[in-house]
């Protein structure tokens, strides 16, 4: 499955009648199982794209295409949107009302993201960290075949956000998925990206590539590519 | 059980009190009995009332009146405020009947009751309906139409059907709105049915309390007062233990 972005513009229109542009002409590729990093400051667009990846939005102009089988969106937010009322377990099999998914992979997910001890919580007894790990099982147990993720580990701690991307890696490493996840953290992007997607006012400033095999320790040889990503956001 | 019995004792604690202080009143005389009769004197009316039949009598009537007009409201306003939240041109196109009717007291429109439907039950059932109706039907509107939209795109997300998400996710999320609306509803079926039978009624609690004005009875309006007051926080009480068994009232999921 290769995904293709063409000519992609959206624009917004406030209440006073101000149009703001949110996109601009963008054009780009995802092959398939490939983990793209989008980095951008706050603001860029980054969030208005993955909706319309996701199809929560239509563009203004330009259209998606897909080569392959149909996809399976699997879509985690900044926040964990689980429902109050539903325990964890039920929250993570929340895919069953819907179709797909996958009660074995719930299973194992749950035991992999150390909330076995929660399965019968409701989501306001966990912790942020905990909530988000809940919120990431569900999304992988819903066996997606293109998995997008905005800035879901930006309110976490350093150490929880550690856990969780050493996680998200070893699940791509294990079972390959084409993965499409925004943030504005150079190190994150250059830590989990094999292609790195450097956003600036609603344009595509760069593309950087990121080969080290996974799964990456924290403390690899990074560094220039840091430097690369934040020379391209600074338009430098 | 510690824990339950010491929330007991803090609920009591002011009626206690204010029994205390009433006993005093009277014992002291404080104030003329006539006006306000002793507790002893309204709890042997109770006995009296109660060991004729009377109570139970008047009791049932009332009961059976709020139970009749309190489902028939729930039943027209719950699917009215669900339908109403989910289609916005509808809300708009009732808006205005709607906002005249809830802003008329149900009282006002007993002559009229009267007129179409007689002195019995039907006028006084309409009158509870029409009391209770709009506290259940705006707080189901409330919760439907002001859903969190964010867990709406979650069901949109996991391939949801339109009737999934509503089922799955914007219903249970109305649920906290929809229990308030009932609760509030049930005081109103109350309140409404002691008006309604102070005005036109042979029995129920609110014919005993005129009957013991017109025989110059305080103690038996007391008594009458007492037991209304008893059975709106049984009521309550029942409506509580109903949203504890609820699994969709669980959680952060509370009104």
């Amino acid at each position: 499955m290769t995904l293709a972005l063409e000519h992609i513009s959206m624009h917004y229109t406030l209440q006073d009648g101000t149009r703001i542009t949110a996109l601009k002409d963008i054009s780009l590729e995802l092959p398939n199982a490939s983990f793209n990093m989008l980095v951008g400051k706050s603001g860029c667009g980054k969030t208005t794209l993955l909706r319309i990846l996701a199809g929560l939005e239509k563009p203004d102009v330009g259209h998606i295409s897909h080569t392959g089988p149909s996809i399976r969106n699997g879509i985690m937010f900044q926040t964990p949107r689980l429902l109050p009322w539903l325990t964890v377990w039920d929250n993570i099999c929340l895919w069953k009302y819907g179709h797909g998914g996958s009660q074995k992979l719930a299973r194992h997910y749950l035991q992999v993201f150390g909330l076995e001890h929660f399965r019968d919580a409701y989501p306001h007894q966990l912790s942020g960290g905990m909530a988000q790990r809940a919120a990431l099982a569900r999304t992988l147990s819903y066996e997606p075949t293109f998995l997008l993720l905005d800035e879901p580990f930006a309110a976490l701690d350093y150490f929880t956000r550690q856990q969780l991307q050493d996680e998200l890696m070893q699940q791509f490493a294990d079972h390959p998925l084409t993965i499409f996840f925004i943030t504005h953290d150079v190190a994150e992007a250059a830590r989990l990206g094999q292609r790195i997607i450097i956003m600036e006012n609603g344009r595509i400033n760069g593309l950087l590539t990121n080969p080290s095999p996974y799964p990456r320790p924290v403390l690899n040889d990074r560094f220039a590519l840091e430097k690369q990503i934040i020379s391209l956001l600074q338009n430098k | 059980m510690w824990q339950i019995f010491k929330s007991f004792c803090i609920k009591c604690t002011m009626p206690a009190c204010i029994l205390l202080l009433w006993h005093l009143g009277t014992a002291w005389h404080w104030w003329d009995t006539y006006i306000v009769p002793s507790p002893v004197k309204v709890w042997n009316s109770l006995k009296e009332l109660a060991s004729s039949g009377l109570l139970l009598h008047h009791v049932g009537t009332s009961v059976l009146r709020v139970a009749a007009g309190f489902s028939i409201a729930a039943a027209l306003a719950l699917p009215c405020g669900i339908l109403l939240g989910l289609c916005h041109r509808a809300h708009a196109f009732f808006y205005s009947l709607l906002e005249f009717f809830r802003n008329v007291p149900p009282l006002a429109l007993l002559p009229m009751l009267i007129l179409w439907f007689g002195i019995g039950e039907t006028s006084k059932l309409c009158i509870v309906v029409l009391a209770t109706f709009f506290p259940i039907f705006l707080n189901t509107l409330d919760g439907i139409s002001r859903p969190d939209t964010s867990l709406l795109e979650t069901g949109q997300v996991f391939g949801f059907s339109q009737f999934a998400v509503f089922w799955h996710i914007r219903l249970p999320m109305a649920i906290p709105c929809i229990f308030t609306g009932l609760r509030i509803g049930l005081g109103y079926s109350w309140r409404s049915l002691i008006g309604a039978e102070m005005i036109a009624a042979s029995a129920g609690l609110g014919y005993m309390i005129l009957d013991g004005e017109e025989m110059a009875r305080p103690d038996i309006i007391v008594a009458g007062i007492l037991t209304i007051g008893l059975l709106g926080v049984f009521a309550d009480f029942l409506l509580t233990a109903i949203k504890r068994r609820s699994t969709l009232l669980q959680g952060g999921n509370q009104p």
